[in-house]
């Protein structure tokens, strides 16, 4: 969460109000009242010229644990984070002073245009980013119409 | 994925300078001093600032922007900006022998304590 910002704020209330409603982003709440955590990770949707692009905060996950797959529009990310190890050996509960940090098994399931061209999807992970690249298809981007006259 | 309903917010969205936050720690203590870690997404060696001054453990890291310039956000769930914590270290800790790396997003901090001086034996003669 924000503590505070780099510059003079010139919207204080827009900041209040915008904290709010991260806030309540945060949780989801279902039909009997019951919040329930929202999903993990939370992903950034964008769109570029050529493609759309997810992104991820994935901090302390490795390539090799990360599973991305796609199937009837709907990408699933998989992974898992395990916590830190000393001399393979979990570190005793009443060693640790601060504990803010969440571990485990995870998966979040994206629904993504049928315009996108399934076969050249990428992805890179750096500095426990994830970037999921979904370039449109040929067919989606925009076409030159040939104006002639009738002349 | 839904559009953003907000007509100011991709401007917005776009200057991760404007949001600090404070990033998730563990720390955890072994016989040889405190161990600990930070998630710190987005951050790499060369925008990381650790400094430590007097007793005050600081910790700064530069989020650069994840996006390209142009790109039209369709849905947002989260926040890109930089990260800021300090500690205050305890006056065991041997400030010229802390190590830091950085992998995946992840910071590890080792703070070495000083070694306790072993028991010695005072003599004590009468007067």
């Amino acid at each position: 969460m924000p503590i505070f910002r780099w510059e003079q704020s010139w919207n204080p209330l827009r900041d209040l109000e915008r904290e709010v409603d991260r806030l309540i982003q945060g949780v989801e709440f279902t039909v009997q009242g019951i919040r329930m955590p929202r999903q993990y990770p939370a992903v950034n949707i964008f769109e570029l010229e050529h493609e759309f692009l997810i992104t991820a905060e994935l901090p302390g996950m490795q390539v090799q644990d990360l599973e991305l797959t796609i199937a009837n529009g709907v990408l699933t990310l998989k992974g898992h984070r395990d916590s830190p190890v000393v001399d393979n050996q979990d570190i005793p509960e009443e060693r640790f002073r601060r504990r803010e940090r969440t571990f485990g098994e995870w998966q979040r399931s994206i629904s993504i245009p049928d315009r996108i061209s399934d076969e050249h999807l990428s992805a890179e992970f750096n500095d426990g980013v994830l970037k999921i690249h979904l370039p449109k298809l040929e067919e989606e981007l925009p076409r030159q119409i040939p104006v002639s006259s009738g002349e | 994925m839904s559009r953003p309903h907000s007509e100011d917010e991709p401007r917005e969205f776009l200057t991760p300078e404007q949001f600090v936050f404070t990033p998730p720690i563990d720390i955890y203590e072994t016989d040889e001093g405190l161990v600990l870690y930070a998630d710190l997404p987005g951050v790499s060696v060369g925008s990381l600032e650790l400094q430590v001054q007097d007793n005050k453990l600081t910790l700064l890291g530069k989020v650069e922007p994840q996006i390209p310039e142009g790109a039209l956000p369709l849905h947002k769930e989260y926040e890109v900006g930089n990260f800021l914590r300090s500690f205050i270290l305890s006056g065991e800790i041997v400030h010229s022998e802390i190590e830091a790396k950085l992998a995946n997003g992840v910071l590890r901090i080792f703070l070495p304590k000083a070694p306790k001086a072993e028991p010695r034996r005072i003599q004590v003669n009468t007067g």
